[in-house]
């Protein structure tokens, strides 16, 4: 299978000393939903942050479709979309609007721009909201609005973080429905992260377990509960962080 | 296409409702301050010909009296008293000011000693108002005053009509201004009335074209900040600095609009000043006073030329750049909304202190380490560019123009270098720093919750 996303040893401190993320290293396929999860302040927005070209690695590197980070990043930034942690969107915009704007940003021909808008259109299921300004709209109808925006264009990859936190159990499902659907039907790749290890397990092919800037283990979920002789990946991490401990 | 693209979305943003309606209320501000301040200048004088006078004295000279007050440019509107409280008999009256004659006036009038006339005014709401039209009661005073003089002159003295005329003005004063090597024949005070609008008023204005542009933009960078939406726009496939571009061409286009605005509310309010000072002189028929307060303040060269005016926007068009480059670094710094007002507080205290500085005290006349310090600040130079360009301090003007480029160019350089770098999303300022961060409990109940934040 094709690797898509490529991480080689990628560090970060914001400040000197202390590394919020310290040499990651994994890939993620072509098709695949992989989930970078672990508690609040692991590292798992560092890292998706400095994949989408927002913030610099203090070493190491990562590929995107062949892409270095560092050294290609418009290149990268042409492959990958990103939904930020909480993410809003131009309130004083139309939901149509938002869309055709970020269309406009990717594509290069107004055929490609109304074909990504009207498949959002379609996906995130707002109907005749759309017409009307994002101010109005409830969490669930700018995540799934954002969710949509993010998928419009096909890109090579996803980068969701904590695509579901904050929102309530129906418009959660819906949302990781689509993620599944895109990912099973489409061959669409998607890096997500989520501190509710629970939920996760639902939605993605391979997990990695993050804590305290460090990438424990990577796997596939059985193949982490059948390893740990977990029930759930909640366990799994416990395990996983208390064999750290007494190493 | 895609700079296009993020321009008109960012104008967007700017142009908000709130930001329209605050522009439309400065202009109207100056206009309608222009037109009430002539207003109740000529209201005054016009309204001063007429007031309500008490008269307490049974005298037939008083009577007399008010029957030719009207030849003296008066016209008294007699009432009477219903009881001893002025206070309440004002207010019955719907007067704001009359003048009383006590008993006896027609008596002391007529023997050429002390006779007094009592003038009450009514301070019940304060302000501008009741002030004017107390201090015009006087130009009742004034007839009461020509008519007993005259009589005392004809009956008494029985002096002659050109005895009389030179008593009336037994001395003329010509009043002249000496200014930029030049001299008019104007006073002094009908001549502050026109620089007035110039040292204080368009400092004023350029203030708070200051406060609203920094403002503006700072809200719309930390709210897009707050919102991620930054963070969305800079994950796409647009280089940051056509972001940045696109934020500034925005914000300076929406300032220049909010400018014209002011401009011409101002212009509007000028002219009405102007209007208002001409009639004011004509109505004191001041002697010698050939032209204009504001011709006179032409030919003194104290008005701007075209080529001033000039040098004067590109001061104004300077200072808003560097307010809004300050403003977008500031802004990315922001974390919270409670935040950016903490954040707007230096942009506010350096654009408002040289300000207060120019308008109560000449900074020329300040000791030297206050004046480097205040020039130090790039608005400094604006605020005081009217006057140095009015008074020819040409090289000092020049000086903070290059003094504004200069900074202009720093402030870009530091807004580039935060735009382009780590910094961006590194760089924060918050008001309550210990993040709170307090995420609901989600669908699935469980979860671990290790804030290492
Ligand atoms: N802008 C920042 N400046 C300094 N430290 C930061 C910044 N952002 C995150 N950190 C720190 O880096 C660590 C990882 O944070 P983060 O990547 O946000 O974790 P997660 O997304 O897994 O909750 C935390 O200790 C956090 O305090
Ligand atoms: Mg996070």
């Amino acid at each position: 299978m094709n690797e898509i996303l490529r991480v080689e040893e990628l560090s970060k401190s914001y400040k000197k000393g202390k590394k919020a993320v310290d040499s990651l290293s994994f890939s993620v396929h072509e098709g695949e939903i992989f989930a970078l999860i672990g508690p609040n302040g692991a590292g798992k927005t560092t890292t998706i942050r400095m994949i989408a070209t927002l913030i610099t690695p203090t070493s190491g590197d990562a590929f995107v479709d062949g892409h270095s980070i560092i050294r290609e990043a418009d290149k990268v930034r042409s492959a990958i979309t990103y939904l930020p942690d909480e993410a809003g969107a131009y309130k004083t915009m139309k939901g149509i609007d938002y869309l055709y704007f970020m269309a406009g940003l990717f594509c290069k021909t107004s055929e490609e721009t109304e074909r990504c808008v009207s498949r959002a259109v379609k996906m995130c299921g707002l109907g005749d909201r759309l017409e009307e300004r994002i101010n109005g709209y409830s969490r669930g109808m700018i995540r799934k609005l954002l969710l949509s925006r993010a998928v419009m264009t096909r890109p090579k990859l996803a980068i969701l973080d904590e695509a579901t936190s904050g929102l309530d159990v129906i418009n959660a499902l819906d949302i990781r429905k689509t993620i599944k659907q895109l990912s099973k039907e489409e061959g669409m790749s998607f890096l997500l992260s989520s501190h509710n290890m629970l939920e996760i397990e639902y939605v993605s092919d391979r997990v990695g377990i993050m804590n305290r800037g460090n990438l424990m283990v990577t796997g596939s979920v059985e193949e982490l509960k059948s390893r740990y002789s977990a029930a759930n990946l909640e366990e799994v991490f416990e395990r996983v962080v208390n064999s750290d401990e007494i190493r | 296409m895609k700079f296009g693209n993020i321009l008109k979305k960012e104008l967007r943003e700017l142009l908000t409702v709130q930001t329209i309606l605050s522009m439309l209320v400065v202009f109207f501000v100056y206009a309608f301050m222009g037109k009430a301040m002539g207003g109740a200048i000529n209201d005054a004088v016009t309204s001063g010909e007429s007031m309500t006078v008490i008269n307490l004295d049974g005298s037939d000279f008083t009577a007399r009296m008010l029957d030719s007050l009207p030849d003296y440019g008066f016209t008294p509107q007699i009432s009477e008293l219903e009881s001893e409280n002025y206070f309440t008999e004002m207010e019955r009256l719907g007067t704001e000011s009359m003048i009383v004659i006590p008993a006896g006036f027609g008596e002391s009038a007529q023997k050429g000693g002390g006779a007094e006339v009592e003038v009450y005014t009514l301070m019940n709401k304060g302000g501008f108002g009741s002030a004017l039209t107390g201090s015009h009661a006087f130009s009742g005073v004034y007839a009461i005053e020509s008519y007993v003089s005259d009589s005392f002159q004809n009956d008494v003295l029985g002096l002659s009509e050109e005895e009389k005329a030179y008593l009336s003005e037994p001395v003329v004063t010509a009043e002249y201004v000496c200014a930029n090597g030049r001299t008019e024949n104007i006073s002094a005070e009908s001549l502050m009335s026109v620089m007035m609008s110039q040292s204080i008023l368009a400092p004023a204005a350029v203030f708070f074209l200051l406060m609203m542009a920094a403002q503006m933009l700072m809200t719309a960078i930390s709210t897009e900040k707050i919102d991620k939406t930054l963070e969305t726009l800079l994950s796409a496939p647009v280089s940051r600095l056509t972001v940045l571009c696109a934020k500034m061409t925005a914000a300076l286009a929406v300032a220049l609009l909010n400018a014209g605005f002011m401009i011409g509310g101002m212009m509007i309010y000028m002219s009405s000043m102007m209007s208002s000072a001409m009639s004011d002189i004509s109505a004191s028929g001041e002697a010698g006073e050939a032209i204009t307060a504001a011709e006179a303040a032409a030919s003194l060269g104290l008005t701007l030329t075209a080529g001033e005016t000039a040098v004067y926007g590109l001061m104004i068009f300077l200072s808003i750049a560097i307010g809004l480059a300050i403003s977008l670094i500031l802004g990315a710094m922001a974390t919270d909304i409670k935040s950016v007002q903490t954040l707007l507080t230096p942009v506010m205290m350096l654009t408002m202190v040289p300000f207060l500085v120019t308008v109560l005290t000449d900074i020329n006349a300040l000791p030297t380490a206050f004046r480097v310090i205040l020039y130090l600040i790039p608005f400094t130079h604006t605020y005081t560019a009217m006057t140095n360009l009015v008074f020819g301090n040409t090289g000092l003007v020049w000086a903070g123009v290059a003094y504004q480029l200069l900074f202009f160019a720093v402030c870009m350089y530091l807004a580039v270098k935060v735009f382009t770098s780590d910094l961006l999303f590194t760089m924060s300022f918050s008001v309550n720093s210990p993040k709170k961060k307090s995420k609901s409990t989600r669908n699935k109940g469980l979860q671990t919750e290790d804030r290492e934040q």
